[in-house]
Protein backbone atom coordinates (compact mmCIF):
# COMPACT_ATOMS: atom_id res chain seq x y z
CA UNK A 1 0.00 0.00 0.00
CA UNK A 2 1.14 3.26 -1.00
CA UNK A 3 2.51 5.48 2.03
CA UNK A 4 0.18 8.06 1.36
CA UNK A 5 -3.37 6.01 1.72
CA UNK A 6 -1.96 4.27 4.83
CA UNK A 7 -1.39 7.39 6.78
CA UNK A 8 -5.04 8.42 5.33
CA UNK A 9 -6.14 5.60 6.47
CA UNK A 10 -4.70 5.75 10.09
CA UNK A 11 -6.48 9.47 10.02
CA UNK A 12 -9.34 7.93 9.17
CA UNK A 13 -9.65 5.05 12.06
CA UNK A 14 -8.44 7.72 14.66
CA UNK A 15 -10.72 10.09 13.85
CA UNK A 16 -13.77 7.01 13.87
CA UNK A 17 -12.60 6.42 17.65
CA UNK A 18 -12.30 9.70 18.80
CA UNK A 19 -15.89 10.32 17.65
CA UNK A 20 -17.22 7.01 19.46
CA UNK A 21 -15.22 8.42 22.29
CA UNK A 22 -16.50 11.76 21.93
CA UNK A 23 -20.26 9.88 21.94
CA UNK A 24 -19.03 7.75 25.07
CA UNK A 25 -18.11 10.78 26.62
CA UNK A 26 -21.54 12.82 26.29
CA UNK A 27 -23.05 9.72 27.96
CA UNK A 28 -21.46 9.53 31.09
CA UNK A 29 -21.10 12.37 33.58
CA UNK A 30 -19.18 12.57 36.79
CA UNK A 31 -20.88 12.94 40.33
CA UNK A 32 -19.99 15.67 42.29
CA UNK A 33 -19.29 15.65 46.16
CA UNK A 34 -22.53 17.56 46.59
CA UNK A 35 -24.68 14.66 44.21
CA UNK A 36 -22.99 11.89 46.29
CA UNK A 37 -23.71 13.51 49.74
CA UNK A 38 -27.18 13.14 48.98
CA UNK A 39 -26.97 9.42 48.55
CA UNK A 40 -27.67 8.15 52.17
CA UNK A 41 -29.50 4.70 51.89
CA UNK A 42 -28.03 2.79 54.56
CA UNK A 43 -31.54 0.22 54.97
CA UNK A 44 -34.66 -0.20 53.64
CA UNK A 45 -37.53 1.38 55.93
CA UNK A 46 -40.69 -0.54 56.65
CA UNK A 47 -43.63 0.71 57.90
CA UNK A 48 -47.06 -1.02 58.03
CA UNK A 49 -49.93 1.71 57.82
CA UNK A 50 -53.44 0.73 59.52
CA UNK A 51 -52.65 -2.61 59.59
CA UNK A 52 -55.01 -5.20 61.14
CA UNK A 53 -54.10 -8.85 60.67
CA UNK A 54 -56.25 -11.96 61.74
CA UNK A 55 -57.94 -15.66 60.59
CA UNK A 56 -59.33 -18.56 62.59
CA UNK A 57 -60.63 -21.99 62.27
CA UNK A 58 -64.42 -21.96 61.39
CA UNK A 59 -65.69 -24.29 59.57
CA UNK A 60 -69.30 -22.80 59.31
CA UNK A 61 -67.38 -20.21 57.31
CA UNK A 62 -65.06 -22.18 55.44
CA UNK A 63 -62.36 -21.27 57.38
CA UNK A 64 -59.35 -23.83 58.36
CA UNK A 65 -56.36 -22.72 60.04
CA UNK A 66 -54.90 -25.45 62.24
CA UNK A 67 -51.08 -27.35 62.78
CA UNK A 68 -50.73 -30.82 62.76
CA UNK A 69 -48.41 -33.73 62.53
CA UNK A 70 -48.13 -33.69 66.67
CA UNK A 71 -48.42 -36.54 68.53
CA UNK A 72 -48.61 -37.27 72.24
CA UNK A 73 -46.71 -38.86 74.27
CA UNK A 74 -49.32 -41.68 74.41
CA UNK A 75 -48.75 -41.92 70.51
CA UNK A 76 -52.26 -39.95 69.43
CA UNK A 77 -52.66 -37.68 66.80
CA UNK A 78 -52.37 -34.00 68.16
CA UNK A 79 -54.59 -31.16 65.85
CA UNK A 80 -54.52 -28.10 67.21
CA UNK A 81 -57.39 -25.92 65.72
CA UNK A 82 -55.91 -21.84 65.63
CA UNK A 83 -59.36 -20.30 66.77
CA UNK A 84 -57.86 -16.89 66.28
CA UNK A 85 -54.30 -15.35 65.63
CA UNK A 86 -54.53 -11.43 65.35
CA UNK A 87 -52.42 -8.31 65.21
CA UNK A 88 -54.67 -5.05 65.53
CA UNK A 89 -54.97 -2.02 67.71
CA UNK A 90 -54.57 -1.57 71.02
CA UNK A 91 -57.93 -2.36 72.76
CA UNK A 92 -59.00 -5.22 70.82
CA UNK A 93 -60.70 -6.91 73.51
CA UNK A 94 -59.18 -10.53 73.14
CA UNK A 95 -59.22 -9.51 69.82
CA UNK A 96 -62.96 -8.71 68.95
CA UNK A 97 -63.11 -5.66 68.01
CA UNK A 98 -60.34 -5.12 65.32
CA UNK A 99 -59.11 -1.45 64.17
CA UNK A 100 -56.44 -0.26 62.59
CA UNK A 101 -52.71 0.01 64.21
CA UNK A 102 -49.01 0.97 62.98
CA UNK A 103 -46.00 -0.87 63.14
CA UNK A 104 -42.77 1.16 63.09
CA UNK A 105 -42.27 4.30 62.60
CA UNK A 106 -41.44 7.07 59.88
CA UNK A 107 -38.44 8.08 61.98
CA UNK A 108 -38.26 4.46 63.85
CA UNK A 109 -39.25 1.81 61.12
CA UNK A 110 -38.93 -1.75 61.41
CA UNK A 111 -35.72 -2.20 59.13
CA UNK A 112 -33.47 -4.33 56.54
CA UNK A 113 -30.01 -3.56 56.27
CA UNK A 114 -26.34 -4.13 55.67
CA UNK A 115 -23.90 -3.18 58.33
CA UNK A 116 -20.57 -3.26 58.44
CA UNK A 117 -18.80 -5.85 60.29
CA UNK A 118 -15.35 -3.70 61.21
CA UNK A 119 -17.66 -2.01 63.58
CA UNK A 120 -19.17 -4.40 65.31
CA UNK A 121 -15.51 -6.50 65.61
CA UNK A 122 -16.05 -8.65 62.79
CA UNK A 123 -13.39 -7.61 60.52
CA UNK A 124 -14.03 -7.50 56.36
CA UNK A 125 -17.08 -9.08 56.96
CA UNK A 126 -21.11 -7.56 56.18
CA UNK A 127 -23.83 -7.83 58.30
CA UNK A 128 -27.38 -8.45 57.52
CA UNK A 129 -29.41 -6.88 60.05
CA UNK A 130 -33.16 -6.98 60.80
CA UNK A 131 -34.67 -4.73 63.43
CA UNK A 132 -37.43 -2.97 64.68
CA UNK A 133 -38.11 0.44 65.94
CA UNK A 134 -35.01 1.41 68.02
CA UNK A 135 -34.42 2.85 71.52
CA UNK A 136 -34.31 6.66 71.26
CA UNK A 137 -33.13 9.24 74.33
CA UNK A 138 -34.98 9.03 77.63
CA UNK A 139 -36.28 12.72 77.36
CA UNK A 140 -37.48 12.02 73.45
CA UNK A 141 -38.95 8.56 74.03
CA UNK A 142 -41.92 6.77 75.72
CA UNK A 143 -42.50 4.61 78.45
CA UNK A 144 -42.22 0.97 77.26
CA UNK A 145 -44.65 -0.08 79.45
CA UNK A 146 -47.62 2.49 80.04
CA UNK A 147 -50.27 2.76 78.04
CA UNK A 148 -50.35 6.64 78.51
CA UNK A 149 -47.12 7.71 78.43
CA UNK A 150 -46.36 11.02 77.39
CA UNK A 151 -43.23 12.28 75.48
CA UNK A 152 -40.31 12.00 77.77
CA UNK A 153 -40.65 9.31 79.71
CA UNK A 154 -38.94 6.62 78.57
CA UNK A 155 -36.73 4.96 75.99
CA UNK A 156 -39.19 3.32 73.30
CA UNK A 157 -39.89 4.86 70.05
CA UNK A 158 -43.44 3.27 69.74
CA UNK A 159 -46.14 4.99 71.21
CA UNK A 160 -49.28 3.93 72.85
CA UNK A 161 -52.57 4.74 70.86
CA UNK A 162 -54.30 8.12 72.45
CA UNK A 163 -56.81 10.63 71.67
CA UNK A 164 -54.43 12.82 69.52
CA UNK A 165 -53.06 9.49 67.54
CA UNK A 166 -55.73 6.97 67.83
CA UNK A 167 -53.99 3.98 65.78
CA UNK A 168 -50.73 4.46 67.90
CA UNK A 169 -47.71 1.81 67.21
CA UNK A 170 -47.94 -0.64 70.10
CA UNK A 171 -50.84 -3.52 68.83
CA UNK A 172 -52.76 -6.14 70.65
CA UNK A 173 -51.30 -9.43 69.86
CA UNK A 174 -52.88 -12.68 70.28
CA UNK A 175 -53.27 -16.58 69.79
CA UNK A 176 -56.29 -18.84 70.40
CA UNK A 177 -55.42 -22.40 70.38
CA UNK A 178 -57.52 -25.63 70.37
CA UNK A 179 -55.95 -28.15 71.38
CA UNK A 180 -57.34 -31.96 70.65
CA UNK A 181 -55.61 -34.89 71.61
CA UNK A 182 -57.55 -38.26 70.19
CA UNK A 183 -60.95 -38.57 71.04
CA UNK A 184 -60.58 -36.52 74.74
CA UNK A 185 -62.11 -33.09 75.27
CA UNK A 186 -60.61 -30.54 73.46
CA UNK A 187 -58.67 -27.97 75.38
CA UNK A 188 -57.98 -24.35 75.28
CA UNK A 189 -54.85 -22.63 75.69
CA UNK A 190 -54.97 -18.71 74.20
CA UNK A 191 -51.85 -15.73 74.76
CA UNK A 192 -52.65 -12.48 74.40
CA UNK A 193 -50.31 -9.05 75.08
CA UNK A 194 -51.73 -6.03 74.91
CA UNK A 195 -50.03 -2.77 73.45
CA UNK A 196 -47.00 -4.97 72.94
CA UNK A 197 -43.64 -3.16 71.69
CA UNK A 198 -40.53 -4.72 70.38
CA UNK A 199 -38.54 -1.82 70.38
CA UNK A 200 -34.51 -2.18 70.09
CA UNK A 201 -34.82 -5.76 69.41
CA UNK A 202 -32.38 -6.74 66.66
CA UNK A 203 -30.85 -10.40 64.68
CA UNK A 204 -27.62 -10.08 63.02
CA UNK A 205 -26.70 -12.90 60.80
CA UNK A 206 -23.28 -13.21 58.81
CA UNK A 207 -20.80 -15.98 57.94
CA UNK A 208 -18.53 -17.20 60.48
CA UNK A 209 -15.54 -18.04 58.26
CA UNK A 210 -13.27 -20.30 60.70
CA UNK A 211 -16.32 -22.43 61.70
CA UNK A 212 -18.37 -22.92 58.34
CA UNK A 213 -21.75 -21.56 59.67
CA UNK A 214 -23.90 -18.66 59.72
CA UNK A 215 -23.88 -17.12 62.68
CA UNK A 216 -26.11 -14.96 64.61
CA UNK A 217 -26.54 -12.09 67.48
CA UNK A 218 -30.58 -12.13 68.73
CA UNK A 219 -31.84 -9.06 70.82
CA UNK A 220 -35.81 -9.91 71.58
CA UNK A 221 -37.03 -7.21 73.96
CA UNK A 222 -40.55 -7.84 74.38
CA UNK A 223 -42.44 -5.33 76.52
CA UNK A 224 -46.51 -5.30 77.28
CA UNK A 225 -48.81 -3.79 80.07
CA UNK A 226 -50.26 -7.41 80.75
CA UNK A 227 -49.27 -10.64 79.17
CA UNK A 228 -52.13 -13.15 79.73
CA UNK A 229 -52.53 -17.25 79.44
CA UNK A 230 -55.33 -18.52 79.80
CA UNK A 231 -57.54 -21.67 79.30
CA UNK A 232 -60.54 -19.76 78.33
CA UNK A 233 -62.70 -20.55 75.40
CA UNK A 234 -62.85 -18.88 72.40
CA UNK A 235 -66.53 -17.91 73.31
CA UNK A 236 -65.24 -16.73 76.56
CA UNK A 237 -61.72 -15.21 76.45
CA UNK A 238 -62.30 -13.41 79.51
CA UNK A 239 -62.74 -16.20 82.12
CA UNK A 240 -61.27 -16.71 85.46
CA UNK A 241 -58.56 -19.80 84.75
CA UNK A 242 -56.03 -17.22 83.96
CA UNK A 243 -52.37 -15.91 84.69
CA UNK A 244 -52.20 -12.61 84.00
CA UNK A 245 -48.51 -10.82 83.75
CA UNK A 246 -48.92 -7.72 85.03
CA UNK A 247 -45.87 -4.99 83.57
CA UNK A 248 -44.33 -7.50 81.91
CA UNK A 249 -40.78 -7.01 80.49
CA UNK A 250 -38.07 -8.90 78.36
CA UNK A 251 -34.89 -8.30 77.15
CA UNK A 252 -33.76 -11.75 75.80
CA UNK A 253 -29.74 -11.17 74.75
CA UNK A 254 -28.77 -14.51 72.39
CA UNK A 255 -25.42 -14.94 71.19
CA UNK A 256 -22.66 -11.50 70.18
CA UNK A 257 -20.24 -11.09 67.92
CA UNK A 258 -17.35 -12.61 69.92
CA UNK A 259 -19.57 -15.57 70.96
CA UNK A 260 -22.08 -16.44 68.57
CA UNK A 261 -25.69 -18.12 68.40
CA UNK A 262 -25.53 -21.10 65.60
CA UNK A 263 -28.61 -22.33 63.99
CA UNK A 264 -28.09 -25.26 61.94
CA UNK A 265 -29.71 -29.00 61.61
CA UNK A 266 -27.60 -32.31 62.11
CA UNK A 267 -25.97 -33.96 59.43
CA UNK A 268 -27.20 -37.33 60.80
CA UNK A 269 -30.33 -37.10 62.62
CA UNK A 270 -31.60 -34.54 61.07
CA UNK A 271 -33.05 -32.55 64.05
CA UNK A 272 -32.47 -28.70 64.33
CA UNK A 273 -29.42 -27.56 66.62
CA UNK A 274 -29.18 -24.57 68.64
CA UNK A 275 -25.46 -23.88 69.71
CA UNK A 276 -24.11 -21.05 71.36
CA UNK A 277 -20.04 -21.04 71.71
CA UNK A 278 -18.22 -21.20 74.56
CA UNK A 279 -16.57 -18.10 75.64
CA UNK A 280 -12.85 -17.86 75.38
CA UNK A 281 -10.37 -15.66 74.00
CA UNK A 282 -6.76 -15.90 72.12
CA UNK A 283 -4.89 -14.67 74.92
CA UNK A 284 -6.72 -17.06 77.78
CA UNK A 285 -3.84 -18.69 78.77
CA UNK A 286 -2.12 -15.49 79.91
CA UNK A 287 -4.53 -15.71 82.40
CA UNK A 288 -3.80 -16.97 86.22
CA UNK A 289 -5.98 -20.28 86.37
CA UNK A 290 -6.23 -19.48 90.34
CA UNK A 291 -6.55 -15.81 90.94
CA UNK A 292 -8.10 -14.65 87.77
CA UNK A 293 -5.71 -11.85 86.80
CA UNK A 294 -3.51 -11.40 84.06
CA UNK A 295 -0.12 -12.67 84.64
CA UNK A 296 1.54 -9.32 84.06
CA UNK A 297 2.19 -9.74 80.13
CA UNK A 298 0.38 -7.21 77.53
CA UNK A 299 -1.77 -9.90 76.33
CA UNK A 300 -2.45 -10.89 79.78
CA UNK A 301 -3.96 -7.80 80.51
CA UNK A 302 -6.08 -7.95 76.83
CA UNK A 303 -7.50 -10.91 78.30
CA UNK A 304 -8.04 -9.85 81.65
CA UNK A 305 -10.19 -6.61 79.94
CA UNK A 306 -12.16 -8.50 77.35
CA UNK A 307 -13.45 -10.93 80.51
CA UNK A 308 -14.22 -8.00 82.85
CA UNK A 309 -15.89 -6.54 80.30
CA UNK A 310 -17.78 -9.99 78.95
CA UNK A 311 -18.62 -10.58 82.94
CA UNK A 312 -19.53 -7.23 83.73
CA UNK A 313 -21.38 -5.76 80.57
CA UNK A 314 -25.11 -5.46 81.19
CA UNK A 315 -25.78 -6.03 77.38
CA UNK A 316 -24.73 -9.26 77.34
CA UNK A 317 -27.46 -10.56 79.86
CA UNK A 318 -30.96 -11.13 79.80
CA UNK A 319 -33.63 -10.10 82.00
CA UNK A 320 -37.41 -10.79 82.34
CA UNK A 321 -39.21 -8.72 85.32
CA UNK A 322 -42.80 -8.80 86.01
CA UNK A 323 -44.76 -6.45 88.12
CA UNK A 324 -47.46 -8.41 89.25
CA UNK A 325 -48.58 -12.48 88.91
CA UNK A 326 -52.04 -12.98 88.86
CA UNK A 327 -53.01 -16.50 89.19
CA UNK A 328 -57.15 -16.68 88.77
CA UNK A 329 -57.49 -13.32 90.41
CA UNK A 330 -54.77 -13.99 93.34
CA UNK A 331 -52.07 -11.44 93.15
CA UNK A 332 -48.55 -12.98 93.88
CA UNK A 333 -46.60 -10.17 93.81
CA UNK A 334 -43.91 -9.43 91.67
CA UNK A 335 -40.99 -11.48 90.02
CA UNK A 336 -37.52 -10.79 88.47
CA UNK A 337 -35.04 -13.22 86.59
CA UNK A 338 -32.30 -10.20 86.27
CA UNK A 339 -28.33 -10.56 84.67
CA UNK A 340 -29.02 -14.16 83.45
CA UNK A 341 -25.59 -14.62 81.47
CA UNK A 342 -25.52 -17.65 78.36
CA UNK A 343 -22.21 -19.03 78.56
CA UNK A 344 -22.54 -22.14 76.68
CA UNK A 345 -25.11 -23.67 74.89
CA UNK A 346 -25.63 -27.13 72.85
CA UNK A 347 -29.15 -27.95 72.04
CA UNK A 348 -30.31 -30.52 69.73
CA UNK A 349 -33.39 -31.69 68.80
CA UNK A 350 -34.48 -35.34 68.03
CA UNK A 351 -37.43 -37.44 66.71
CA UNK A 352 -39.04 -39.25 69.96
CA UNK A 353 -40.29 -42.38 67.37
CA UNK A 354 -38.18 -45.30 66.48
CA UNK B 1 -7.60 -3.59 -4.79
CA UNK B 2 -6.98 -3.63 -0.79
CA UNK B 3 -6.79 0.05 -0.43
CA UNK B 4 -9.94 0.27 -1.66
CA UNK B 5 -11.31 -2.46 1.02
CA UNK B 6 -9.84 0.14 3.43
CA UNK B 7 -12.02 2.70 2.06
CA UNK B 8 -15.02 1.20 2.25
CA UNK B 9 -14.14 -0.68 5.51
CA UNK B 10 -14.24 3.04 6.92
CA UNK B 11 -16.93 4.56 5.12
CA UNK B 12 -18.98 1.82 6.70
CA UNK B 13 -17.92 2.42 10.04
CA UNK B 14 -19.02 6.11 9.81
CA UNK B 15 -22.00 5.60 8.58
CA UNK B 16 -22.91 2.93 11.35
CA UNK B 17 -21.75 5.39 13.76
CA UNK B 18 -23.87 8.13 12.23
CA UNK B 19 -26.74 5.76 12.33
CA UNK B 20 -26.44 4.85 16.08
CA UNK B 21 -26.38 8.63 16.86
CA UNK B 22 -29.37 8.94 15.18
CA UNK B 23 -30.97 6.37 17.07
CA UNK B 24 -30.35 8.34 20.28
CA UNK B 25 -32.11 11.70 21.52
CA UNK B 26 -32.01 13.38 24.77
CA UNK B 27 -35.66 13.33 26.45
CA UNK B 28 -35.94 17.52 27.30
CA UNK B 29 -38.16 19.03 30.29
CA UNK B 30 -41.00 19.74 28.50
CA UNK B 31 -41.39 16.14 27.32
CA UNK B 32 -40.32 14.57 30.37
CA UNK B 33 -43.48 16.90 31.97
CA UNK B 34 -45.80 14.94 29.80
CA UNK B 35 -45.46 11.46 31.07
CA UNK B 36 -48.18 11.45 33.67
CA UNK B 37 -48.58 7.69 34.48
CA UNK B 38 -48.64 8.09 38.13
CA UNK B 39 -51.66 5.89 39.29
CA UNK B 40 -50.01 3.22 40.44
CA UNK B 41 -50.59 -0.47 39.78
CA UNK B 42 -53.52 -2.50 40.42
CA UNK B 43 -53.01 -6.63 40.94
CA UNK B 44 -55.51 -9.30 41.14
CA UNK B 45 -53.87 -12.98 41.17
CA UNK B 46 -53.79 -16.63 42.54
CA UNK B 47 -51.11 -18.17 42.86
CA UNK B 48 -50.93 -22.08 42.72
CA UNK B 49 -48.70 -25.08 44.08
CA UNK B 50 -48.69 -28.27 43.17
CA UNK B 51 -52.36 -28.67 43.75
CA UNK B 52 -52.54 -31.74 42.32
CA UNK B 53 -49.15 -33.09 42.93
CA UNK B 54 -45.72 -31.99 41.03
CA UNK B 55 -44.16 -33.89 38.23
CA UNK B 56 -41.63 -35.40 40.55
CA UNK B 57 -42.33 -39.23 41.43
CA UNK B 58 -40.23 -41.44 43.60
CA UNK B 59 -40.29 -43.31 47.02
CA UNK B 60 -41.11 -39.79 48.70
CA UNK B 61 -42.95 -37.44 46.38
CA UNK B 62 -46.00 -38.69 44.40
CA UNK B 63 -49.07 -37.74 43.23
CA UNK B 64 -51.62 -36.52 46.15
CA UNK B 65 -54.00 -39.41 45.36
CA UNK B 66 -51.10 -41.27 47.54
CA UNK B 67 -51.62 -40.69 51.08
CA UNK B 68 -47.98 -42.50 52.34
CA UNK B 69 -46.21 -40.09 50.22
CA UNK B 70 -46.22 -36.00 50.34
CA UNK B 71 -47.21 -33.99 46.88
CA UNK B 72 -45.82 -30.64 47.47
CA UNK B 73 -43.01 -28.50 46.65
CA UNK B 74 -39.88 -28.39 49.00
CA UNK B 75 -37.47 -25.74 49.47
CA UNK B 76 -34.53 -26.68 51.95
CA UNK B 77 -31.75 -24.80 53.30
CA UNK B 78 -28.48 -25.18 54.79
CA UNK B 79 -26.36 -22.74 57.25
CA UNK B 80 -23.65 -25.06 57.34
CA UNK B 81 -21.25 -26.38 55.56
CA UNK B 82 -21.65 -30.33 55.31
CA UNK B 83 -24.53 -29.58 58.07
CA UNK B 84 -28.12 -30.54 57.68
CA UNK B 85 -30.86 -28.45 56.16
CA UNK B 86 -34.18 -26.48 57.14
CA UNK B 87 -36.65 -27.43 55.36
CA UNK B 88 -40.25 -26.02 54.05
CA UNK B 89 -42.07 -29.39 53.12
CA UNK B 90 -45.20 -30.34 51.12
CA UNK B 91 -46.34 -26.90 49.88
CA UNK B 92 -49.23 -26.89 48.23
CA UNK B 93 -52.70 -25.44 47.68
CA UNK B 94 -53.29 -21.81 46.61
CA UNK B 95 -53.62 -17.99 47.62
CA UNK B 96 -55.75 -15.95 45.66
CA UNK B 97 -55.54 -12.50 45.93
CA UNK B 98 -57.66 -8.81 44.59
CA UNK B 99 -56.87 -5.80 44.76
CA UNK B 100 -53.04 -5.50 45.86
CA UNK B 101 -51.53 -2.38 45.05
CA UNK B 102 -48.32 -0.40 44.50
CA UNK B 103 -47.87 3.37 43.76
CA UNK B 104 -44.91 5.51 44.88
CA UNK B 105 -46.92 8.16 47.63
CA UNK B 106 -45.61 11.26 49.00
CA UNK B 107 -45.95 11.87 52.73
CA UNK B 108 -46.40 15.28 54.13
CA UNK B 109 -48.75 14.88 56.69
CA UNK B 110 -50.51 12.45 59.18
CA UNK B 111 -48.73 9.25 61.49
CA UNK B 112 -49.45 11.03 64.51
CA UNK B 113 -46.84 14.12 63.72
CA UNK B 114 -44.39 11.92 61.87
CA UNK B 115 -45.74 12.86 57.99
CA UNK B 116 -44.98 16.56 58.07
CA UNK B 117 -41.28 15.92 59.79
CA UNK B 118 -40.85 13.04 57.14
CA UNK B 119 -41.74 15.10 54.07
CA UNK B 120 -40.49 12.21 51.56
CA UNK B 121 -41.57 9.40 49.08
CA UNK B 122 -42.35 6.11 49.88
CA UNK B 123 -43.33 3.08 48.49
CA UNK B 124 -46.95 2.13 48.95
CA UNK B 125 -47.68 -1.77 48.59
CA UNK B 126 -51.38 -1.74 49.38
CA UNK B 127 -52.59 -4.95 51.35
CA UNK B 128 -55.03 -6.38 48.75
CA UNK B 129 -58.92 -5.68 49.93
CA UNK B 130 -59.52 -9.82 49.88
CA UNK B 131 -57.12 -12.68 50.71
CA UNK B 132 -58.15 -16.01 50.11
CA UNK B 133 -56.22 -19.19 50.88
CA UNK B 134 -57.58 -22.63 49.43
CA UNK B 135 -56.12 -25.69 51.10
CA UNK B 136 -52.69 -24.26 51.27
CA UNK B 137 -50.26 -25.89 54.12
CA UNK B 138 -46.41 -26.52 54.32
CA UNK B 139 -44.36 -28.49 57.02
CA UNK B 140 -41.44 -26.61 59.14
CA UNK B 141 -38.97 -29.36 59.11
CA UNK B 142 -34.70 -29.97 59.71
CA UNK B 143 -33.70 -33.00 57.58
CA UNK B 144 -30.05 -34.29 57.55
CA UNK B 145 -29.97 -34.02 53.72
CA UNK B 146 -31.37 -31.57 50.66
CA UNK B 147 -32.99 -33.63 48.84
CA UNK B 148 -35.10 -36.90 50.16
CA UNK B 149 -33.72 -39.33 47.66
CA UNK B 150 -30.15 -38.09 48.83
CA UNK B 151 -28.32 -41.30 50.24
CA UNK B 152 -29.07 -41.59 54.77
CA UNK B 153 -32.44 -39.07 54.49
CA UNK B 154 -33.36 -38.07 57.70
CA UNK B 155 -36.02 -35.42 58.77
CA UNK B 156 -37.38 -34.16 61.91
CA UNK B 157 -41.54 -32.67 60.94
CA UNK B 158 -41.70 -30.65 63.10
CA UNK B 159 -45.78 -29.10 62.29
CA UNK B 160 -47.42 -29.33 59.29
CA UNK B 161 -49.83 -25.83 58.82
CA UNK B 162 -53.16 -25.52 57.26
CA UNK B 163 -55.35 -22.70 56.24
CA UNK B 164 -58.06 -22.15 53.85
CA UNK B 165 -60.86 -19.54 53.77
CA UNK B 166 -60.86 -15.83 53.78
CA UNK B 167 -57.95 -13.84 55.66
CA UNK B 168 -58.76 -10.15 57.04
CA UNK B 169 -55.56 -8.19 56.30
CA UNK B 170 -55.50 -4.58 56.03
CA UNK B 171 -53.24 -1.85 55.61
CA UNK B 172 -50.20 0.08 53.69
CA UNK B 173 -46.77 -1.49 53.52
CA UNK B 174 -44.60 1.94 53.64
CA UNK B 175 -40.94 1.25 52.19
CA UNK B 176 -38.40 3.85 51.91
CA UNK B 177 -34.42 3.93 52.35
CA UNK B 178 -33.56 4.57 55.88
CA UNK B 179 -30.19 7.05 56.22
Amino acid sequence: MPRIWKAVLLTSLYSVLALLSGAVNAELKSLSDQDLSEVDGKGVGLVFEDFIFSHGHDPSDDKVFRITGLTSTSGEAVVVNVDQLYIARSGSNYGSTLDPVNLGRLDNPYEIGLLDGNGLGLNDEAVLQISGPGKVDASLGYDCLDTAAVQGSGECSSRPASGGWANGERPDLGLELEVNVGSETPRNLSIHAKSAVFDGSYLRLWGDGTEQKMAAEFRLNFYTPELEISTCSQANQSCGSAVKMQGFAMELAMGHTFQPLYLGADAISGGLTIEIAKITHEYINNIDVVTGQSDGTAEGDVAYAFFNDYYSNPEYRSNITMDNIEVSGTSLGSARIEGLLVQYLDVEFRDLEP
Amino acid sequence: MNVMKAIYLFVVLVFQVALANAEMASIDDQDLSEVTGQSGVYLTGEVSINEQGGPLSDTYFGDCSDPAKVCGARISLQTEQDGGWFVLDNIKGSIAFEGLTLQVRNITSGFGGDGALFNRDVIEIGMPESLRFDDFQYTIATSSTGRPSDAGFEQVDMMTVEMSGEVTLEGNLLVFPTP
